[in-house]
């Protein structure tokens, strides 16, 4: 049988996440990075593109719902991170609020041609930085400027295809209710990117624990357990969650 | 006749011959307490230059720095894991340091493994230790299952990072399921408790 050619990885330097994934993210990849508030998808985005930045992938932040300057002044103090990292351009933060006035895009709801004008304009800024690595956080809130499924559909399809066609490695961050069903606020997020991976509170007799789960992943094999999650100086550490016996 | 105990010298000399990476059972009398503090902390750990991450669950991180203080052990490469101090609800005075890392409740047991995994990232001395105090303490507030689970577990990685585990149990408190789960992860026994003389 013929054997299919090892997809080449980014390696997210979360080193739990990279056992989990077998070695790392395949590159190109769009994931949706899910969960509900407090469970640490922003701290885990970050980190992936502090590590990228290390190892000399330029790296590409777009905040959408928290102004950068504030997000930088709440980081965790990473032991690796090197805030010469952002002077020498390495490190990219990008307010969208601004990215949306500069491209005059103030209305409630984008039209399709604005959306066509939004990709672009992301994507010409990857481009033009030379992008490997980049997160927008979150989706979400750009999401709820699009509407309409067909619209959110069009756009998450278009960006990860010109950021795939950069051999960009992405990761959208959604943001879901804690008793959501769903991977996604409008259904169709889950649906279009190549990974997911959901972060979640879970509630044990009482206790608050953060937990990590790789629900799909293309082109890669990949552990579907669930890990518990903590956020330290040296990263975000994993471990397997205890199951004690019980057969829930 | 009153018990003989045997004496730190000895504890420290039994887990020298035990390779790095070597998980031991060691068995103890609530009145030997401070010989085995001694035996492991300073004879053993401390004379070798090694880190000691020193997993709380009788007591809290406070008294044992007290207890190491009072037998004038260095306690500069002693690092804390309190899952006890944060359920007492400010009944002691532990605060989270450089040295003392909290965890909320004993039931947390993947939260005492990823501080014990990252006090040995932390750590930059060649070998470690990690103490366990003491495994009838955590099985107060767990069930068996998640117990043997966390001692499989933790043990396997602490393994696979040549880090030195000694698992403390009291043998007052123990029961042949305790004994049973400990010595199923551990390589040595170390037998500290009562000797009729």
């Amino acid at each position: 049988m013929a054997k299919t050619a090892e997809r080449d990885r980014c390696v997210t330097g979360v080193e739990g996440l990279d056992t989990i994934l077998y070695g790392g993210i395949p590159r190109s990849n769009t994931v949706l990075l899910t969960g509900s508030c407090g469970t640490g998808k922003t701290s885990l985005a970050l980190e992936f593109l502090m590590h990228g930045a290390v190892k000399d992938e330029n790296s590409l932040f777009v905040s959408v719902t928290e102004n950068s300057e504030k997000l930088l002044q709440n980081i965790i103090p990473y032991k690796f991170f090197d805030k010469s990292l952002i002077k020498s351009g390495r490190l990219v933060f990008v307010d969208m609020p601004v990215m949306y006035e500069r491209l005059g895009l103030t209305k409630a709801e984008l039209s399709m041609e604005e959306i066509e004008l939004l990709v672009n304009s992301l994507a010409s800024l990857a481009k033009e930085l030379q992008t490997k690595r980049l997160v927008i956080d979150s989706i979400t809130s750009v999401c709820y400027k699009l509407k309409t499924s067909e619209k959110i559909r069009d756009f998450i399809l278009k960006l990860s295809k010109a950021l795939s066609d950069l051999g960009c490695t992405s990761i959208l961050v959604g943001e879901v209710t804690a008793d959501s069903a769903s991977y996604s606020t409008f259904g169709v997020e889950e649906a279009i990117a190549d990974g997911i991976i959901l972060m979640a509170n879970m509630e044990r007799r009482g206790d608050l624990l953060r937990t990590l789960q790789v629900i799909k992943m293309r082109g890669t094999m990949h552990s579907r357990a669930k890990y518990v999650l903590d956020l330290t100086p040296v990263g975000v550490l994993l471990v397997p969650l205890l199951k004690g016996g019980s057969t829930g | 006749m009153s018990p003989e105990m045997v004496s730190a010298q000895q504890i420290a000399s039994e887990l020298n011959e035990t390779p790095p990476s070597s998980a031991v059972s060691l068995q103890m009398s609530v009145d030997n307490y401070l010989d085995v503090i001694r035996g492991v902390v300073d004879l053993f750990a401390n004379k070798r230059q090694m880190d000691t991450i020193y997993v709380a669950a009788t007591i809290s991180s406070d008294a044992i720095k007290r207890v190491l203080q009072a037998l004038d052990i260095d306690d500069s490469r002693v690092y804390f894991v309190d899952c006890i101090s944060h359920i007492m609800l400010g009944a002691t005075a532990t605060q989270q340091d450089e040295q003392t890392t909290l965890v909320e409740s004993p039931t947390m047991l993947e939260n005492i493994m990823l501080k014990v995994e990252y006090l040995i990232r932390r750590s930059q001395s060649k070998d470690k230790l990690v103490v366990i105090d003491s495994i009838n303490s955590l099985a107060i507030h767990n069930n068996n299952w998640i117990l043997s689970e966390f001692l499989h577990v933790l043990v396997s990685g602490l393994r696979s990072r040549d880090a030195y585990t000694v698992i403390l149990t009291v043998e007052e408190h123990s029961t042949p399921e305790l004994n049973n789960m400990v010595s199923l992860v551990c390589d040595h026994g170390i037998h500290a408790g009562k000797k009729e003389g």
